[in-house]
């Protein structure tokens, strides 16, 4: 209790509270932002907190990771384009929804579920936290391998009209992920000799070019054909309502569930999170076709999914000291060179820190929830500028978002190359959603096969001695089994009509 | 559906091209009991030979045309010219974008591709409305980017000749 009282005298402090809420919305804007990412937030902001005391410091690390996590999904839902990996499974409902002219209904849901998945995942993390480091850690190659294939079960599920269509979209999003510096021998893969291409196709890179170039196109085909419009013709700043909400109460734990347990996995992240919840609430909805046209749990799943996340990554860092993204490896950085050195020995010798690191949690979500829902009226109002000049700023954004992740402007011709090549996909019907599942899980995917064989010494045995990796692989094969059989439900439903 | 018969070979041709660039471009594994960097390649080779040729196979057996989705519907009510001409400009714009910012820097290059986007591709006529969309957009982006969260945008590699 004294630990507790001490902890919230540190965090309650005007420079630990001004230090979050700085943070928060420093993060908010990154996260927002396409391609100025929260990672690179903390990254940049990390030596400021040099000359500051070890509360506000960490305070205001944290303050970044939670508000980027919440704030990606302003630019997914309004422009189409994720503003972090994280938010690029809440692109699919929630840009419809902004076209339908129910872009502040979008985004009020997306902070509330955000802030509910955050929440949700410091209780769990407070409650649980020795218990689940334990069962966390027991997660080793061979079962992220088959963790990351049930997660790519789910590309069968977002072929839409086609299933071979959307298992040709996520192999060719796995393709993608081959090119550039292969990470265990180090040998390039299909470069060319170029040595910009031993960098690979960066994630968001590869996201802004699929996502956003073929959206400008479309509306630039639309325009003078269709009369001239604003993306959506209601903007007012509504929310929510209560009943949709409440409606969705058991949805949102699920994805928070979901989400806190992906979180705990090292190597895993917010973009798994986000789109195994993503594909659960789908499968499991009665109403399944409204998906991608604009449906609310679309939003509302993935979203608290990747900030339950947030929670889930604080459970491997301070029980063990290890960091399970890049963003929680800055944070880990910054804690420390505050003197503050995670793993069991912190829970003996600075409780009162841990207690503090839980209250700036919360504040941070406070400040994101307020910041956010104030936003709202005037991030809606983008929605107001007609179709056609927002396609053209979006031009400058796409240039914009992909030369800042790596300052490089080969990623600018990538990325054009990208929107193109996303462009022909739509042409040939193809979706793009499993291309990007495919970029996001590929690499973890062969990496940690690999790893399980050449920790094995090359036997396949591993992949059957582990209970948890056989659970993965039969949950993955009833996954599969289950979309085969509506589909094939489905044709002959059509052919007996 | 008739789409697939061209879709199918299509796959299967670039499935084709792909394995041989994987076979003969990647270096097969150098430790013992490791797949190695090329086997990932090629299972996905495979993968996408199957698909292509099963994508073929469905589109040769099934009969009769299915509705057109939304995306084929717009691009059939388009008429081609118009929209190679949209798709191409749009794409030769983002090339045109990238290398003017490499060589004359974010300030130049964005109001003179923005210009080109309203009047080229849109063919807007409104000059005063092209300079200043084209101008407030440059400054707004410079102000948010460059000087709010200081991120180091291109300046150009041209200047030293004037």
């Amino acid at each position: 209790m004294d630990a507790m009282l001490s902890g919230l005298q540190m965090a309650l402090t005007w420079h630990a509270l001004l230090a979050v809420a700085v943070g928060s919305v420093v993060g908010v804007i990154f996260g927002a932002i396409p391609g100025l990412t929260f990672s690179m937030a903390l990254a940049l902001l990390l030596p400021f907190t040099f000359g500051m005391a070890a509360t506000p410091a960490i305070a205001l690390l944290m303050g970044i990771y939670i508000g980027g996590m919440t704030g990606g999904s302003v630019s997914a839902i309004l422009i189409g384009i994720p503003g972090t990996p994280s938010a690029a499974a809440t692109v699919f409902d929630g840009y419809p929804m902004a076209l339908k002219g129910q872009a502040s209904v979008a985004l009020g849901g997306a902070v509330i579920a955000s802030v509910f998945g955050g929440m949700f995942s410091l209780l769990v993390m407070m409650l649980l936290l020795e218990q689940l480091a334990g069962l966390a850690i027991k997660f080793g190659p061979v079962e992220i391998f088959a963790l990351v294939l049930f997660g790519l079960s789910t590309i069968c599920g977002l072929g839409e009209r086609s299933m071979a269509r959307g298992l040709v979209a996520g192999v060719l999003g796995l393709m993608l992920v081959i090119v550039g510096l292969d990470p265990i021998d180090g040998v390039a893969r299909l470069t060319f000799g170029s040595v910009d291409l031993q960098q690979g196709v960066n994630l968001l890179v590869g996201m802004i070019g699929l996502f956003a170039v073929p959206q400008v196109i479309s509306t630039f085909l639309d325009y003078g054909r269709v009369e001239a419009k604003s993306v959506g013709t209601d903007v007012r700043a509504s929310l929510p309502s209560w009943r949709q909400l409440k409606q969705r109460l058991g949805l949102m734990l699920r994805c928070s569930a979901i989400g806190t347990a992906i979180g705990a996995i090292p190597g895993t992240g917010g973009p798994i999170a986000a789109f195994l919840a993503y594909d659960h609430a789908r499968r499991f909805d009665p109403k399944p076709e409204g998906y991608g046209k604009g449906e609310l749990s679309g939003v509302l799943a993935p979203e608290s999914a990747n900030n339950a996340v947030t929670g889930g990554t604080m459970i491997p860092l301070l029980s063990l000291g290890i960091p399970g993204d890049p963003a929680t490896a800055v944070i880990l950085g910054g804690m420390i060179l505050h003197g503050l050195a995670p793993g069991p020995a912190l829970f003996q010798t600075d409780l009162p820190a841990i207690y503090a690191i839980y209250i700036a949690i919360v504040i941070s979500y406070i400040v994101t929830l307020v910041v956010q829902i104030w936003g709202i009226r005037w991030f809606v109002k983008v929605m107001s500028v007609p179709a056609h000049l927002m396609a053209v700023v979006i031009i400058v954004m796409c240039v914009l978002g992909s030369y800042a992740i790596r300052n490089s402007m080969f990623d600018v011709y990538l990325m054009a190359i990208m929107g193109l090549i996303g462009y022909l996909l739509q042409r040939l019907r193809i979706p793009v959603a499993p291309v990007v599942l495919g970029l996001v899980l590929g690499s973890t995917l062969e990496n940690q096969y690999r790893t399980a064989l050449i920790l094995n010494e090359g036997s396949h045995q591993g992949f059957l001695d582990s209970k948890v990796a056989i659970g993965f692989f039969a949950l993955t094969v009833l996954m599969i089994g289950m979309q085969l059989w509506s589909s094939h439900k489905k044709s002959s439903a059509v052919a007996t009509a | 559906m008739r789409s697939d018969r061209f879709l199918g070979p299509l796959l299967s041709a670039l499935s084709l091209g792909w394995l041989w660039l994987a076979y003969f471009y990647i270096p097969a594994s150098s430790t013992p009991g490791e797949p190695g960097p090329r086997a990932f390649p090629i299972v996905l080779g495979c993968a996408l030979l199957l698909l292509g040729l099963a994508i073929t196979v469905s589109g040769f057996a099934r009969r009769g045309e299915v509705a057109p989705p939304k995306a084929e519907a717009a691009a059939k009510a388009s008429p081609l010219k118009r929209e190679l001409r949209i798709v191409l400009g749009t794409f030769g714009l983002l090339i045109l974008y990238a290398f003017l910012m490499e060589k004359t820097g974010f300030l130049v290059s964005t109001p003179i591709v923005l210009a080109l986007t309203l009047a080229g591709l849109l063919r807007i006529r409104r000059w005063t409305f092209i300079a200043l969309m084209s101008g407030g957009t440059t400054l707004v982006c410079w102000l948010v980017f460059v000087v709010v969260l200081r991120v180091p945008l291109p300046r150009g590699s041209l200047w030293w000749l004037i």
